[in-house]
Order: structure tokens, then sequence, then C-alpha cells
């Protein structure tokens, strides 16, 4: 499954191209056998620079952190990574908005969904799948499902998260307004470094086509 | 209320009264907070104490080393401050610690200090926060690690005599991990992050954790560095000894404090936040039910007098809000724009008004004013927040304004120790009022304060936002005063002449809002927003 990661015109992605994904097709056949390395095992990921998230305003998280376990999979798409900890934000370092701070509260497991491997640069080009996510900022609250379409790059280890809108949505807004509503797109950008936890060892994973 | 004599002897009313006058005139220049606080003794004492802690860092309980050293003065006289200066706390933490920070990738660690201090007098106990900061240190390769931080302390006042002891307690060790190229793990830049360390003092420290002791008055000879544990059978002729004869204050005060006689911890030191028990509570409650879009939050801060040359400090006062529902603004070709209205109550003793605060005022002969006012809200405050949005780069802004209907009302005036007798009703003929930006729209009497927040695309947010708080800022004319004084003395002049007037500079700090209807509780992973019992979590720090 080839999946064209166009740049949508929208709001968000004036700071989606500071990530410079670009969609170069692969010309291989869909991978159906992902190999991780080393699998079964913990993963443990960090933000590298700023997430940010959208919900028509752009909301600012400095810290970003992820754990859970990873394990090879088959099949197309393949589910290679359950992600079990989630957090946007931390302790002296709420996320931010022109509304206020942001809390976001993971509903977990999201996946880590492999879906096209390119072998001459090691880069999976996925998803992150199941996303669930409670967000309060005062009294405003809303719910934000879907996915977030991304790419995993294994010489840096960066888990690279660029959400196209329309992936995410926003479900049950209270106390929102204009702001955020169900028609709202949501989407979800930032980089993650990934490493098996506990070690500062850079995980790979590898698509087939045997 | 009515006139009261003099206690201290005088060569005539008339003379008195004179001499009250001009120093009314003279200068209100420095807040009760801001009277240096010196130790009546001249003597010091110089404190070292080595204390055993256990430390949880996330491979477990470890034991650590702290070691407090302070300069307390050897003794010093009852309701008097003092603030324990050179204040140094040294943590050693043990080698697993160090790896415990390696394994999170962390090559330096900067550390700040947050020890809580029980100080206690007779059977009256009270906490201070002790907080202090340390310069980056890189991590060894190897134990112990060493973390040195500095910082100013809390002013502490006996309520009467007895020794004052001070005991460290919890420790809470906030630790800015940095990566191997020295960046820290703040704003814009990835690493291994931070962490909070909680320690406890161990079970077997000697005294308990007493730092140091300091009587208080005349009668007390206690020698220093003697553990003595607050017991609540302690010597009945000294506990709960009166206050500073404030027993003829007015209702107001009578119950501000749940322990009036405690030892007061005046947590006055700027840039320093005040304790939990030393503001006044802000919740909710029967009378004032909260919906699903209250919030509530302290400001503290200070106005200029500008007549006076001097400012009065604004103690931390709780404010309950409705959060608006944000709606679309005007169209705009360039901007995405979104109004919200929020109405907000000063909320103490279920009056919408301010706690009492004092400041004091030196004149140039040398006679000191007191002054205890609260500021009274007329209406309610309505905050209109506009948010605005560029559809060219994605930059956001929030601009508030507060408009504040507030009269000030002095309760107490008293010169040179000699009460002037105000009345009840000495307020000034309307509110506090600023030239309104909007003045077709928002007509009356009313204080404006502005706030600005921002936040360019990618980077945290800065300035003010009604939810999270920040600086609130402007400038007030205050009006005449009206209905100060009794027994055919007018005072209204005196106090219009010294006071009224334009051009008084306001800087109020508001601090995180707490929502009713989705708490944010302190978490690892979270700011706290609200404490367990639903209060603002934030207390702030006013700034100058």
């Amino acid at each position: 499954m080839k999946k064209s990661m166009r740049r949508s015109a929208l709001v968000v992605c004036a700071a989606a191209s500071a990530l410079g994904l670009a969609a170069a097709p692969s010309m291989a056949a869909p991978s159906t056998v992902w190999t991780v390395n080393p699998s079964p095992a913990n993963f443990q990921a960090t933000n590298v620079g700023n997430i940010v998230l959208t919900a028509t305003i752009p909301m600012t998280c400095t810290v970003s952190n992820a754990a859970g376990s990873m394990a090879s999979a088959t099949g197309n798409p393949g589910d290679v990574a359950d992600i079990t900890t989630m957090n946007f934000g931390a302790s002296g370092s709420p996320c931010t908005s022109v509304l206020g701070n942001v809390t976001t509260t993971s509903v977990t497991p999201w996946d880590v969904v492999g879906v096209d491997y390119t072998a001459s640069t090691g880069v999976t080009k996925g998803y992150v799948g199941n996303v669930k996510a409670n967000v309060t900022a005062g009294a405003c609250k809303f719910t934000v499902t879907g996915k977030a379409s991304g790419t995993y790059t294994n010489s840096t280890g960066i888990l690279a998260i660029n959400s196209t809108a329309g992936e995410l949505v926003v479900t049950n807004p209270v106390n929102c307004g204009a702001i955020v509503t169900t028609a709202t797109k949501p989407t979800f950008k930032g980089n993650y470094a990934v490493k098996v936890a506990g070690s500062s060892v850079i995980p790979t994973i590898v698509g087939s086509n045997p | 209320m009515k006139a009261k004599p003099a206690a201290a002897p005088r060569p005539s009313r008339t003379r008195a009264r004179a001499r009250a006058r001009t120093t009314s005139i003279a200068a209100f220049v420095v807040l009760a907070a801001l009277v240096p606080t010196t130790a009546s003794a001249s003597g010091t004492q110089q404190v070292e104490a080595e204390l055993p802690y256990v430390c949880t860092l996330p491979s477990g309980p470890l034991p650590a080393t702290v070691r407090v050293s302070a300069e307390f003065p050897e003794r010093a006289s009852a309701g008097e401050p003092f603030t324990p200066s050179g204040v140094t706390t040294t943590v050693e933490l043990p080698d697993q610690a160090v790896a415990d920070l390696a394994a999170r990738d962390a090559a330096g660690v900067r550390a700040a200090t947050r020890l809580g201090v029980g100080v206690a007098q007779n059977a009256a106990t009270a906490t201070a926060t002790w907080r202090g900061s340390a310069e980056p240190v890189a991590l060894p390769e190897s134990g112990p690690l060493t973390l040195v931080t500095k910082g100013d302390v809390p002013s502490v006042a006996g309520r009467g005599d007895g020794d004052l002891t001070f005991s460290a307690g919890a420790l809470a060790i906030d630790l800015a991990l940095e990566s191997a190229d020295g960046t820290a793990t703040d704003a814009a830049t990835a690493g291994p992050g931070s962490l909070t360390v909680d320690c406890a003092l161990a079970e077997d420290a000697p005294g308990q954790g007493l730092l140091a002791t300091v009587p208080v008055g005349t009668g007390t000879a206690a020698p220093s560095g003697s553990p003595s544990s607050p017991s609540p059978s302690g010597p009945a002729g000294t506990s709960g000894a009166p206050d500073d004869g404030q027993s003829d204050a007015p209702g107001d005060r009578e119950a501000e404090r749940q322990s009036e006689r405690s030892p007061k911890v005046l947590e006055n030191t700027p840039g320093t936040a005040a304790d939990r028990d030393e503001v006044p509570p802000c919740r909710y409650d029967e009378q004032h039910p909260p919906t699903d879009v209250s919030l509530n939050a302290y400001v503290t801060g200070y106005a200029n007098v500008k007549k006076m040359k001097g400012a009065a400090y604004l103690p931390p006062s709780c404010v309950l809000i409705e959060q608006g529902i944000p709606v679309p603004g005007p169209p705009d070709p360039d901007y995405l724009i979104f109004d919200t209205v929020s109405y907000a109550n000063f909320h103490y003793q279920e009056r919408r008004q301010t706690p009492p605060f004092e400041a004091t005022f030196l004149s140039f002969d040398f006679a000191p004013v007191k002054a205890t006012m609260v500021l009274e809200q007329t209406d309610t405050m309505r905050i209109d927040s506009r948010m605005k949005m560029s559809m060219t780069d994605f930059s956001t802004t929030t601009d508030t304004y507060v408009r504040a209907p507030l009269v000030l009302h002095v309760l107490d005036l008293e010169v040179n120790g000699t009460p002037l007798d105000v009345g009840s009703e000495c307020r000034t003929e309307t509110s506090l009022t600023s030239e309104d930006p909007d003045p077709a729209n928002f007509p009356g009497d009313h204080l404006v304060l502005y706030g600005r927040g921002e936040l360019l695309i990618g980077q945290p947010a800065t300035g003010y936002l009604l939810l999270s708080g920040g600086v609130l800022s402007g400038e007030a004319t205050i009006p005449a005063f009206t209905g100060c004084g009794t027994d055919g003395e007018d005072l209204d002049r005196l106090l219009t002449a010294s006071v009224s007037g334009p051009g008084n500079l306001i800087k109020q700090v508001q601090g995180q809002t707490c929502a009713i209807a989705a708490p944010v509780f302190p978490s690892p992973a979270n700011e706290g927003q609200c404490t367990e019992d639903l209060q603002p979590y934030e207390i702030p720090v006013a700034e100058h």
C-alpha cells in the first residue's frame, strides 16, 4: 500500500514543512514482513524539538515522551509497536496555547503501524494508530481520536509524526465554543527519538516482501 | 469606632493631630511587607546542620546526606520579623543516583531545592518553604553527586514569647537534566528531560531535623540548638501568647487566620511564593456553587501610589471566575478571530473584596503611618479576551482586558502607633478609574488592567492568558475620599490630598486557574492546576 503524503493547505502545515517529510513513492512491492530489532523489546521515546498540536489554534509542547513495547510483525499494514505511555507536557513544562495551558491525557495503547519501507534509506512510512486523547484547557474539554501519519528512520531512530488534516477528529467538545467543534481537524506534528528502554540503542524496523 | 486616646503621653491633642496630619501627607513610601526585617539583637548564630535523608530515585529509595547552613539571630522580639540569611542547602546523592541520571542520558544537571521547614513556637506551628537554586554541574562518572543550592527564604515572626524552632522536613529536588552537548532540556531542545526527587528526613535524624532555636522575647533563655519539639502540653504561661494587639481589629480581620497565634511566616521575600496557610482560602462553597465553567485563581501584586512615591502590596487574593465560551469575532481577511467574555469576583469571607492589606508609610519626621485597606467590588468584574490567529504565519495572540469596578476602603489608619479614627465608611467616592480603550461600550468608573499572551508557531505561549495567568497591568486614578473621620474630624481632605490622583501604575500577577469541572492535579506528567480540595494550586508571586 502506497500512501501519498500530500501537503495540506491547512494551517498546521506551515509547521510541518520544517520537519522535511518528503513523499517519494517507493517502487518496491509492499512489505509484509516487518523485522524489528531487538524484538520483542520495550522502547522509550523523547521529543526532539517541540511538539505542535493544533485544534484550530496551535498548541506547543516542549516536553513529550512515550514508552511501550515493540516486536516483529507480519502483514500490511504491520503493527510493529504498542505505545502504552504517551505524555504531552510534564510537571513544570505544560503544553501551552493562547487559550491557556493545555492538558492532554492519552488513552492508550496507541499503535505504531508500518505501511511502506524503503530499503535504500531505511525509512518506514506508516502511522500512529488507535490514537485517543482527552484534552482540556480550563473548562474547554474535547476528545481527539484517529491516526497520525509519520515515518521512522533507522539511521537516526527518529519517529517523525506529521499528521494530515482529517486523520484525527474531535468528539464531544464541551465549553470550547467556536474554537473547537466536531468540524475541527486536529493535527499532531513532532519528532521523537526512540531508544530501546534503559539504553541508548536505537531500534530498527526493516520491511520486506519475501 | 470612637476616637481612641493615645496610650503614650503626648503634649496635647492638638499637637498630636497636627503631627499626624503632617505625617499622613508626607509619604506613603513602604509597605509593611517591605519594611527591612532585622532582628532586635545584634548577635547572630551560624547554623551548620548535617542530616540523613532518604531520597526516592528512579531505581528506588537511597540514603542521602543533606547539609543546611544558615545564619539566624541569636534572639528576637515578639512580633518582630527576621529572615534567616545565607541559606545554603547541600545535597549529597550516592553513586546509584549518578547511575540513574546517566541512564537517562544526562551529562549534566541543574538543581533546585524546596525544603519544608517547620517553624514552631510553644504549641503553635507553621511551615515555610526554603527554595534554593544551583548552577549547572557536570554529572560525575561515579558518585557521589553533590548539589549546592542557595536562595532567599521567607521572614518569620514569633507571635509571643518562647523559643522559635526551625526544623528541616521534606525536601524536593527538581533536576533539569542536560544532555552531552550541553543543551538544557527546555523550550526547543530535546534531551534527557527533568526529574523531581522527593526526599524524606531519615527516622534516625538527630533532633528530628532541628536546625536552630531562636529565643523570642525577654523571658526565655533556651540554649541555641536545643531540641524543643512542639508539645501541646508546653509551658502554659507562654502557650498562645497574645499577638500584636489587634484585638480591636474590625470583624473583617478577626477570622482571617486559622491559626492566628502561630509563628507567622512572612512569605514576602520578593520572588518567593506565599505558603498556602498564609493565603486566604479560595474555593467554591454552598453560597457560591461552581458551574461547569467555574475557575478560581489567586492574584497578587503592587499598586503604586504616585503621590507617595511608593507601592502598596496586595497579598494573594482569591478570584472566582466564570469562563466564557469563545464566539467568532468580527470577520477579518488576515486573521481568524474569537472573542470570549468571562466574569469574575474577588472572594474573601463571602464578600467581593480583597483581604485587608496593610501599607506602612514613612514620614520625614520619622513617624510611621500604617493604613489597613481593602479593595471592594461595586459590581462584577468583566474580562474580555480577543484571540487572533494570523492566516499567514499562524502566530496567535490573545489580548485581555479586565474591567474591575473597585473602591478603596480604608479600614484603619495609625500614625506613630496612635490610631486615627477613620470610621467605618472611609472610601474613595467612586471606583478607581482608568482610561478605557473602548469607552463607548464600557461607560462608568472602573479600573482597566490589560495583558497579552502570544504564541509563535512551534514555540511556547508567553505573556498573560486568563486560564494560565501572568502579568496584568494598568494605570489608575484614585478618586477623592469620602466618609473618613469621626467626631467632627474630617480626614477626607487629608487622604484626598495625600493619596488621590492620576498616574498610579498597577501590576498584578495572576496565577494558573483551577477549572473545577476539569481539574488538573499535580503529577509527573502534569503541571498542577488544582489542589485536592479544588483550590488554585499556584500561588503567584508579586512583581515590581
